[in-house]
């Protein structure tokens, strides 16, 4: 049972790190990235070829490394331009965007589904309290939460952070205020996809790799997002370990409609509290 | 109604007509099986997109999940046919009646929200029913999918006029152009006005006497209504659905036909359908790269010509009628 | 029909601690026409946002002709003949003039578009797109769609609001006529003084949430209490 519960952990732990992004940019831009998914997709790839070559760890520094790098694209490329039209527009180029990456995905890898070894230093597992479990699963727990603390610090103490949440709240004021909104907002989206890039490398030897994998995965990032709240960092992390529990419980004990709880959730959540959870301010 | 008007409206009657005169004549050209097959299926994917169309249009809602509508039409044709001995037109009239009902019960509680917020909620129902067709092997066969074989008779006919394209073609062609033809007819109308109003000042329409949330949940059915016809035309002719009819990414490609066509125009959606057909076939081996394609259409059009096809054949129309004066 | 069109019976609305009405009575006979005014936050749109139903969380009772209907949606009061026009102009700016006072008009067989836009002399404005209309003329607009249908009660929110002077009284005269000819009861909101000494029949002054008093054009112009309250708030 603990077992069930720490793989709810890590699938949580994943789905932290990617919705965080998600958050991240929409905090920022206002807008929601439907390519969020392709990202995490494109992250586990990269990773996967530069692993077949020198490595996982030189694989994640190389993932995170050029999603940072597309982000800074993707922002200045999209979300700057669109920034005054209709949000809706960027969700439409970004499902576009998602088509394409998927179709480039397809092309590059292949349809076959490919699969990425647990690296050598963290394949073992880890002995307490007559429980015996994988290191590496372990490994994906710590990190969200380092993650979780990392971003929490870096947003309350560095002068970057304060523009951040200032942007966040009101990016026409903090713009005359002096601060560079532009560059703020291209730093936040680099780090939100490279988080996307991220999750991808680290969920890999977990999951199969194939190209539909980021779609997959974008719904329940935004169930995490909404049930969260998308204004509130704190509440991404219980939104994403709550969802993170009920996909693995689910598909252990009730598989036929596990999968449709956390919709069900999502549904009601955005019925009567389109703000998620978790109410504004916990930040 | 001026004169003007009506006598648009007497034209636009017409030509709806020519063109379903036109669809049952089709099948007696020399354009060759495959053509025909071709544009049949094309005909379901017009419908399907007009249904997603019309809701952009008249609400300015964008949904990721209507592609629920067009497999929950095909769905529950195949399994009433397979499970039960009803009468065709009751088991027609409950695949397109059971998707409207659900549709306009959605609506009611989903149309309360508007822009990204809307677009989740479609998605999410979406999943809901794709997850659960998918799951339930037991139901529907899961991703197998399902075959169904229809009876010898319905309605009086032998079913094979609804598996032999020249014949299908012919019926589904004259019913989408009755579905378009009806869709201009209601946007023109007083109530299809008052939608549209919507868009501009929803506050004052309820100010003026309506209730906004009623009338948008009427389109809402609507374009549910269509969408499962389309399903139920679909299952017809393939005699087999599978769950990806009921994915969302399903539900995106007819948004993209429908905004690439054009969603302001009421035959914007399906002339996207018909342009992505043709296109897609024409192209032949680059059709592995089909979804980049679309893709880049749709950020070309969305950022570029958000007018779609349709409206750029109007202003080039328009350009050739007045003269390039003062025409955009 | 009932003596008295309009009746605001103990109306308040709280923010939180704040109380933007406290215990508002207001009565208005039929055929009326009724000025509002007070100093700003007085809280007079917030009464007529109570009074037309675009405020939910109020206490209190509304009764229209003796028909309570504070539980009523705004459609549903529209359809029982309470019409408002609104301070922050409310119209269709895609649409022609024409086109949205047809559309506006509905289940009344009497179609009064023609008669709204010679009163309000939009008549010759009456295919142009909103959008393109002045703001003097899109005011008018706004107002002319609260009349169509001829409404039994009428809530205007500062319907001269941005106007000039000119403007205005001109504004105001067109109304009085049209409203008397229809016998229309009005509750109308305005901070031109001019404009409200030369329509209204009586005044209802409000200050800070509640009613401070009520009489004619005289009596509230000459009104010692009146001048205080306008004349505290500038010096304070």
């Amino acid at each position: 049972m603990l077992i069930q519960l720490l793989n709810g952990f890590v699938y949580g732990g994943l789905l932290y790190v990617l919705s965080v992004g998600l958050v991240l940019i929409f905090g920022l831009r206002r807008v929601v990235n439907f390519a969020h998914g392709s990202l995490f997709m494109l992250g586990a790839y990269i990773g996967y070829s530069v692993a077949q070559l020198a490595g996982f760890f030189p694989g994640l520094l190389a993932s995170i490394t050029c999603m940072a790098i597309f982000g800074i694209i993707l922002d200045v490329g999209i979300f700057r331009p669109l920034q005054k039209q209709d949000p809706l527009l960027t969700v439409l180029v970004t499902f576009g965007l998602l088509l394409i990456l998927e179709d480039l995905a397809r092309t590059v890898w292949g349809k076959d589904f490919l699969s990425v070894q647990v690296p050598p230093l963290l394949s073992g597992n880890v002995e307490w309290l007559g429980l015996s479990y994988p290191s590496y699963r372990l490994m994906v727990i710590v990190l969200s939460i380092s993650i979780m603390l990392a971003l929490s610090l870096w947003l309350k103490k560095s002068a970057i952070g304060l523009h951040v949440r200032a942007s966040s709240a009101d990016a026409l004021t903090t713009g005359m205020l002096g601060v560079n909104t532009d560059f703020v907002s291209a730093v936040v989206v680099g780090i939100g996809a490279a988080l996307a890039g991220m999750a991808g490398v680290v969920a890999s030897p977990l999951m199969v790799l194939s190209p539909s994998m980021g779609s997959y995965i974008l719904v329940e990032c935004f169930i995490v997002v909404v049930v969260g709240g998308l204004s509130s960092f704190t509440g991404t992390f219980v939104a994403a370990m709550l969802i993170g529990q009920i996909h693995n419980l689910g598909i252990v004990y009730i598989p036929e409609i596990s999968s449709a709880i956390p919709f069900l959730l999502m549904f009601a959540v955005l019925i009567w509290r389109p703000g998620g959870l978790i109410v504004k301010g916990a930040q | 109604m001026s004169i003007q008007s009506s006598m648009k409206t007497t034209l636009i009657c017409v030509l709806a007509l020519s063109s379903m005169i036109g669809g049952i004549l089709v099948p007696f050209l020399p354009i060759g099986p495959v053509n025909l097959t071709l544009i049949t299926q094309g005909t379901f994917t017009a419908i399907m997109a007009t249904s997603v169309g019309l809701l952009i249009h008249q609400c300015g809602l964008i949904s990721f999940g209507h592609a629920t509508f067009f497999g929950l039409g095909a769905y529950i044709t195949a399994l009433l046919l397979k499970n039960t001995t009803l009468h065709f037109t009751l088991i027609v009239a409950l695949a397109i009646g059971l998707p409207t009902l659900f549709g306009f019960l959605m609506a009611l509680v989903v149309v309360r929200q508007t822009g990204v917020a809307f677009s989740m909620l479609t998605l999410a129902v979406a999943q809901v029913f794709h997850e659960v067709i998918l799951k339930w092997r037991n139901l529907a066969g899961g991703d197998d999918g399902m075959s169904v074989q229809l009876p010898k008779i319905l309605l009086g006919f032998d079913s094979l006029i609804f598996q032999t394209a020249s014949t299908m073609f012919s019926i589904s062609w004259c019913l989408l152009t009755a579905i378009l033809l009806g869709l201009y007819l209601f946007n023109q109308s007083r109530w299809g006005r008052l939608v549209f109003a919507i868009r501009d000042n929803e506050e004052r329409v309820r100010f003026l006497g309506h209730d906004t949330l009623l009338l948008r949940a009427f389109v809402f059915s609507l374009s549910s209504a269509i969408g499962a016809l389309g399903g139920v035309l679909f299952l017809l002719y393939n005699a087999y659905v599978s769950p990806e009819l009921l994915h969302w990414t399903y539900s995106g490609f007819a948004l993209v036909m429908a905004i690439v066509g054009g969603a302001e125009f009421v035959l914007g959606p399906a002339l996207g359908a018909m342009v992505f057909l043709f296109t897609k076939d024409a192209m032949g081996d680059i059709t592995e790269h089909w979804q980049a394609i679309m893709g880049v259409t749709l950020i070309v059009i969305t950022v570029w010509r958000p007018a779609g096809l349709a409206g750029i054949a109007e202003t080039q129309f328009k350009k050739f009628k007045w003269g390039r004066r003062d025409v955009q | 029909m009932n003596p008295v069109a309009l009746q605001g019976i103990k109306l308040t609305r709280q923010f939180g601690g704040f109380f933007a009405l406290r215990d508002v009575d207001i009565s208005i006979p039929a055929g009326e026409i009724r000025g509002l005014i007070g100093p700003n936050g007085a809280g007079k749109s917030t009464l007529i946002d109570v009074l037309s139903g675009r405020s939910t969380r109020s206490q209190g009772s509304v009764l229209m002709d003796g028909q309570e209907i504070h539980q009523c949606t705004p459609q549903e009061r529209r359809r029982l003949g309470l019409a408002r026009s609104f301070q922050r102009t409310s119209i269709f700016t895609t649409r022609t003039v024409r086109d949205q006072l047809e559309l506006a008009s509905h289940w009344k067989n009497d179609d009064n578009v023609q008669e709204v836009m010679d009163h309000l002399d939009l008549k010759q404005h009456q295919n142009q797109v909103a959008n393109h209309l002045s703001y003097g003329h899109q005011r008018r607009l706004d107002l002319a769609l609260a009349l169509i249908g001829k409404p039994q009660v009428l809530l205007l929110d500062e319907p001269a609001a941005g106007l000039t002077m000119q403007e205005s009284l001109r504004l105001a005269q067109l109304l009085r006529d049209l409203v008397k000819r229809w016998q229309i009861t009005v509750l109308l909101v305005e901070h031109d003084m001019d404009v409200v000494f030369t329509v209204c029949d009586r005044i209802t002054v409000l200050n800070l949430g509640e009613v401070l008093m009520e009489g004619t054009v005289d009596e509230v112009r000459s009104s010692s209490l009146v001048i205080s309250a306008y004349l505290g708030r500038n010096a304070a």
